[in-house]
């Protein structure tokens, strides 16, 4: 439990939240995303109900049946009594900045369920495809009093790394027959990955899928704990309580990424996101004379691209303190 | 075009009643993406109390019910439970296949706006647009 | 002049006639019609190195069937026009029906209520949807009183009926309990194939896949023994022509769905050479004229040689492609709708050249809503026109031998093969449904067809082209059953229920529900004993959904 600290008062949003109440964790999810100026007060007032959630972060390339597994999961931690958050990311196109949010579709039977909350986001130009609101969500379902929370995002660019530092136990899913199976998971998500799993089993090549993820595991450096490969076939719901008790002995296990050193390696983490997020749309948008300078010294190959980005990060210190 | 610069707006798109055709509702969702906003997309068959759930959690601007046959004639209803359920403020738009007689009933009902086959993907994107910056404002205070 | 003059006679004439084209067209535009074959400005016998008339299209009733399954077609018997037919209450059904027959049509098509295609007995819809766009056909009553005084003997019956197939065990214990025996009754079960609801049409998607696939076979081999003139198995390519597929995609995918399940059939131990001629197909016709007429031709001759290759066949019945099409309400439109009666006429005309068995004509106001007995008499009009002052049944496939319709149907074959392949290449149609490759091709192709309407590539009179302002109050006023008798429907079935003898109604579904766990026991015969002791539509899908799964379609975003 964090220290008690003189605090302005809670945002009434803040209060129902926590309480429990549906309508309000839906808004302050809203107020969040758009990052409207009462957010920042709505985290505060958060701050000290965070950490009891256990947060479940499931990454895999499309095809491999995350969204059938994510419903599968849920219906099993309802079984076990708990309460859930689902966080079902998409990507955003990056032409229109638009989003078809389908994850929903694959999770019908709980929309009737006051256990499940399930909000769909769409990745909204985070590279990675984790938007950095959705850490934030996780907060607030964790604050809302959710058990679990089930963060749900394809596996693209960086998604991996990212859902590495805001989940306690993370999940990569494949599946046989997606092209080379081995080929899909790429080189990195193995060092993040707490529990590999293997969906639809009953696919001829899924026992080959999971030799190969064995082998590769056994090629890595030994750590403390062995990363184990589960097989599931999310449709006929095998292999679910296992990885459901795989989950609970990892989170058991693992830091909670509200414990204090973890806490400031994501902190930081999201702040850098946030960091580039910043510079990224001030250097795309900025129409001012040094700027433009600049753009034109890369082109004409007077100065390299890495001396140009810290030049461009002191032009907008200076617009910036103007 | 979204509600600001950077806020998309939100759109449940789904069907309630007996039907199952989809192939409109894939069409609009794709235009409406096109146009930047967010779609959140549903199977078919969801029960009115389901549809608040889902505007509830998703928290969205605007409701598109795709109706064939006669299931619009449960859209009323629909927009009762909205009331009820504190929505008052999400616009409901429906298309597909509504007779001129149920048109007026459907927009006495607070449905903002019928489309029928034919209509043009411009004027649903900009009526939609408009209904989701209507609902915007029309949201309780946080 | 001997051949090789003749050639290159006209090979010198063609190019003449190209340079005079292009000197007056101008600006020529590309022509694709939807299955994205380039058309040309016209058609001439070329060299012709593909095959010989024998080996392309042969005669009628003769391999490879390009031209007909019947030596006769339509000039010996025309087409069955079976229109659908579908009101709430089955009394106001029955009334429809005797008017119809009355009218010239000579075989039904059955259309139930929405809520019975979603399973639910119709004490528990919500009043306002109930009856409004079929018949209400819960018990074996309801089936009763729909077909009162029609002689089911003699006439053919097309059922609407999704798997498991309520509505034919209502009919059959119908006429068992009217002395008519089983070996009399022909007609087909319109809506057998599980896979298309599964991919496009959801309404009628009741059990889950696997679930779908052991009834449907469960039910084929009923049938084959005990109602042998029924076809039991009819191939939709309706549905997957309305949910977006372009013809030659629909052709191909239903196709391959055939294929599979041809497979399905002979993996339960039937022979091909009999099971194959009580394959139906159901298709759309668009009013992309010359391209449905290839279509239907291509898919003719495909089918004769793939039963072949692939089934091994050698009896002439088994190889037959027997088609029953209906105008696609796609094409219609809801602004100045009379105008869809022209449109329905060309669709039909395309329907006919193709050389179809059986036709439904929609009415002009099916954009509006279920239409009206006036709109359903011009839509067999129509048909009796085209008979009988056109001429269209004087000649048996009038189109062949024309340099376009040969080459357009060589083309859409070489594209409907195509899709056939892909599906191969992903394990066959059931494997590639599963997996939502076919709802991908489907909803691009609905996409892309949609752009060219929104860009104004293809003109729609009264939509994006010719508009004008309409008067509202001019469009037709729906009838729909009054609140009254819809209560009074639903007061008749709580009657009907309170009725049975509840032992032998619980043993029958008890029985069925251990059919459906067992893998032993016909399911469908099962189904039948149920029914006989009193069991509903909703009470026989409830237990199936239950023991073999509920039917959530793969919906793509």
């Amino acid at each position: 439990m964090l220290v008690q600290v003189d605090e302005p008062e809670k945002p009434a949003l803040a209060i129902r939240l926590i309480d429990g109440e549906i309508a309000a964790l839906a808004r302050a999810i809203s107020v969040i995303e758009r990052d409207t100026p009462n957010a920042i007060g709505i985290l505060r007032a958060i701050r000290p109900h965070l950490g009891q959630a256990v947060v479940v972060g499931f990454t895999g390339p499309p095809g491999a049946g995350k969204s059938t597994l994510v419903n599968a999961f849920v219906a099993e931690m309802r079984k076990r009594g708990k309460t859930i958050g689902v966080v079902a990311v998409d990507p955003s196109s990056p032409i229109s900045g638009g989003a078809v949010l389908g994850d929903r579709i694959r999770m019908a039977e709980h929309t009737m369920d006051d256990g499940v909350f399930i909000r769909s986001l769409a990745s909204r130009g985070a590279l990675g495809g984790l938007s950095a609101a959705a850490a934030q969500v996780a907060d607030l379902m964790d604050a809302a009093g959710r058990d679990v929370v089930v963060l749900e995002t394809v596996g693209a660019g960086q998604s991996e790394v990212e859902m590495a530092s805001i989940a306690d136990v993370r999940i990569v899913i494949s599946a046989p027959g997606l092209g080379d199976d081995v080929q899909a998971i790429k080189a990195g998500i193995l060092e993040v990955a707490d529990i590999l799993v293997v969906n639809k089993a009953d696919q001829p090549l899924a026992n080959r899928t999971k030799r190969q993820l064995e082998a590769m595991l056994a090629l890595r450096a030994p750590t403390q704990h062995k990363v184990p490969v589960l097989s599931t076939d999310a449709i006929e719901r095998q292999g679910i309580s296992e990885l459901a008790d795989a989950i609970e002995a990892t989170a058991a296990r693992n830091e909670k990424r509200s414990d204090r050193s973890a806490l400031a390696g994501r902190t930081r983490h999201l702040l850098a996101q946030a960091v580039s997020q910043a510079a990224e749309t001030h250097t795309l948008q900025s129409q001012s004379d040094a700027i433009e300078a600049i753009i034109l010294a890369v082109q004409e190959a007077q100065i390299s691209l890495s001396d140009a980005a810290r030049q461009v990060l002191n032009t907008i210190h200076k617009e910036l303190n103007d | 075009m979204s509600l600001t610069a950077t806020i998309p707006a939100r759109v449940l798109v789904t069907k309630i009643g007996l039907d199952g055709h989809d192939r409109g509702s894939r069409i609009i969702a794709a235009y409406l993406r096109d146009a930047g906003m967010e779609v959140i997309y549903t199977n078919p068959w969801q029960k009115i109390e389901a549809v608040v759930t889902l505007a509830l959690e998703e928290d969205v601007d605007v409701i598109g019910i795709s109706s064939l046959a006669t299931d619009h004639l449960l859209v009323p209803k629909l927009m009762i439970a909205l009331a009820k359920a504190g929505l008052g403020h999400v616009r409901v738009v429906v298309g597909g296949i509504v007779p001129d007689q149920d048109e007026a009933d459907l927009l006495a009902a607070g449905v903002s706006m019928v489309f029928h086959p034919g209509a043009v993907r411009d004027d649903i994107v900009s009526a939609v647009e408009k209904f989701a910056v209507a609902a915007t404002n029309d949201r309780p205070q946080d | 002049m001997n051949k090789v003059d003749k050639i290159a006679s006209i090979d010198a004439s063609s190019a003449d006639w190209e340079r005079n084209y292009d000197k007056m067209i101008g600006q020529d535009r590309v022509v694709k019609n939807r299955s994205g074959i380039e058309i040309k400005p016209l058609y001439w016998p070329e060299n012709d190195t593909d095959g010989t008339y024998e080996e392309k299209l042969g005669f009628p009733g003769a391999d490879p069937m390009t031209r007909g399954i019947y030596p006769t077609m339509h000039r010996g018997r025309t087409w069955s026009q079976r229109q659908l037919i579908g009101l709430g209450r089955p009394v106001d059904f029955n009334e429809r029906i005797k008017s119809i027959l009355k009218s010239g049509s000579s075989a039904l098509s059955i259309i139930p209520c929405n809520s019975v295609y979603r399973g639910i007995d119709c004490d528990e819809v919500e009043p306002e949807i109930l009856g409004t766009c079929g018949t209400i056909l819960n018990t074996v009553e309801d089936m009763d009183i729909s077909l009162k005084d029609i002689p089911l003997d003699e006439i053919s019956i097309g059922l609407n009926d999704p798997n498991p197939f309520t509505m034919l065990v209502q009919m059959l214990i119908v006429a068992e309990n009217r002395g008519i025996s089983w070996d009399k009754i022909t007609g087909t079960s319109n809506q057998s194939d599980y896979i298309s609801h599964f991919v496009a049409n959801h309404m009628f998607y009741r059990l889950s896949l696997s679930g779908s696939r052991r009834v449907q076979m469960d039910a084929v081999e009923y049938l084959a023994e005990h109602v042998p003139n029924w076809n039991a198995l009819s191939i939709v390519g309706q549905h997957m022509q309305q949910a977006g597929g372009t013809p030659a995609q629909a052709m191909g995918l239903t196709l391959s769905t055939a294929i599979q399940f041809g497979n399905d059939c002979i993996e339960r131990g039937m022979d091909p050479e009999k099971f194959l001629e009580r394959f139906t197909f159901f298709f759309d016709i668009s009013i992309s004229f010359f391209e449905e007429v290839a279509k239907f031709r291509a898919g003719r001759r495909i089918w004769n040689n793939l039963v072949v290759e692939r089934f091994g066949v050698s009896n002439p019945r088994a190889k037959r492609f027997k088609f029953h099409a209906q105008t696609s309400g796609l094409d219609l439109t809801r602004q100045q709708p009379l105008n869809n009666i022209a449109r329905v006429t060309a669709q039909a005309m395309a329907g006919i050249f193709g050389g179809l068995q059986s036709m439904h004509t929609d009415g002009y106001d099916e954009v509006l809503s279920t239409p009206t007995p006036e709109s359903a008499k011009i839509a067999i009009s129509t048909q009796n026109i085209l008979k009988h002052e056109a001429h269209l049944c004087d000649v048996v496939d009038p189109l062949g031998g024309s340099y376009y319709v040969e080459s357009l149907t060589d083309t859409m074959e070489e594209e409907i093969l195509k899709v056939i392949a892909q599906i191969d290449e992903q394990g066959g149609m059931y494997k590639a449904v599963e997996k939502g490759f076919v709802q991908e091709m489907l909803g691009a192709s609905a996409l892309e067809f949609q752009d060219q309407i929104d860009n104004g590539e293809q003109l729609i009179v009264g939509v994006n082209a010719y508009q004008e302002e309409e008067d509202a109050s001019a469009r037709p006023v729906l009838k729909r059953p009054t609140a009254e008798h819809m209560q009074a429907q639903v007061d008749r079935l709580k009657e009907v229920k309170a009725a049975r003898d509840p032992e032998a109604l619980a043993k029958g579904l008890q029985d069925l529900r251990d059919a459906a766990r067992s893998e032993d026991i016909n399911v469908f015969a099962a189904e039948i004993d149920a029914v006989r002791a009193g069991a509903t539509l909703g009470e026989i899908v409830k237990v199936l959904r239950e023991e073999l799964g509920f039917g959530q379609p793969l919906v793509v975003a």
